[in-house]
């Protein structure tokens, strides 16, 4: 599983990044995180605001930090 | 009054205060043409930022996303076909207000290059009314 977190190093980005590893290391979950600060990347993903979360492929939040809810969510196979 | 210098606006970062989504309806008319001057003017007087329309009516992931986080959407239509407006509400948002160029003094033509001037007028009219909002 590869997550994108989309953002320019802003406090709410690096609060998303602290809490999708957070759930990973909870949850054992194996993922690549990696943060994406090129503004070019993260505009071909349409997303208007950050941060802004992307699981394989796929633009699953953007504009706030997730709930440790909704990365449980996304993660589960 | 307005300076309309089309550039790449950077992705904002949502950090700090409400975002406000701008969509104008970008038609192919006069009115259309200024609305999007309008949310580009309006994105440059930091009232809120300008998000694409057609994006909406792709449902394009990021846009959608985009607009879900967003804490209040104002639409800007050209004409009372008001596309923009219909297109998010289709798209199951909700619409906080919506601006129709062509009630703010502005005949609809084929027109494709609105003046400046006339961008200008229409601008102080669209601020003066989220002002008194």
């Amino acid at each position: 599983m590869k997550i994108e977190i989309l953002g320019t190093g802003c406090a709410k980005c690096k609060k998303t990044k602290e809490a999708i590893e957070k759930v990973l290391k909870q949850t054992g979950v194996e993922a690549e995180v990696i943060k994406v600060e090129d503004i070019e990347k993260i505009m071909s993903y349409g997303v208007m605001i950050t941060p802004a979360v992307v699981i394989d492929g796929d633009v699953k939040l953007a504009g706030k930090v997730p709930d440790e809810k909704d990365i449980r969510k996304w993660i589960a196979k | 009054m307005a300076a309309y210098t089309v550039e790449n606006k950077e992705t904002k970062c949502s950090c700090g205060s409400a975002n406000v989504a701008l969509f104008p309806c970008a038609g192919a008319a006069n009115v259309g043409q200024i609305s999007n001057k309008i949310a580009i003017a309006l994105e440059e007087n930091g009232i809120g930022d300008l998000m694409c329309t057609v994006g909406i009516g792709a449902r394009a992931p990021g846009l959608m996303k985009s607009a879900e986080s967003s804490d209040r959407i104002i639409a800007i239509d050209g004409c009372p076909v008001s596309c923009a407006s219909k297109t998010l509400e289709l798209a199951g948002f909700k619409v906080g207000r919506q601006i129709v160029i062509s009630e703010l003094g502005i005949k609809k033509t084929k027109g494709r290059n609105p003046k400046d001037e006339e961008v200008g007028e229409v601008l102080e009219k669209v601020i003066g009314i989220l002002q008194s909002e």
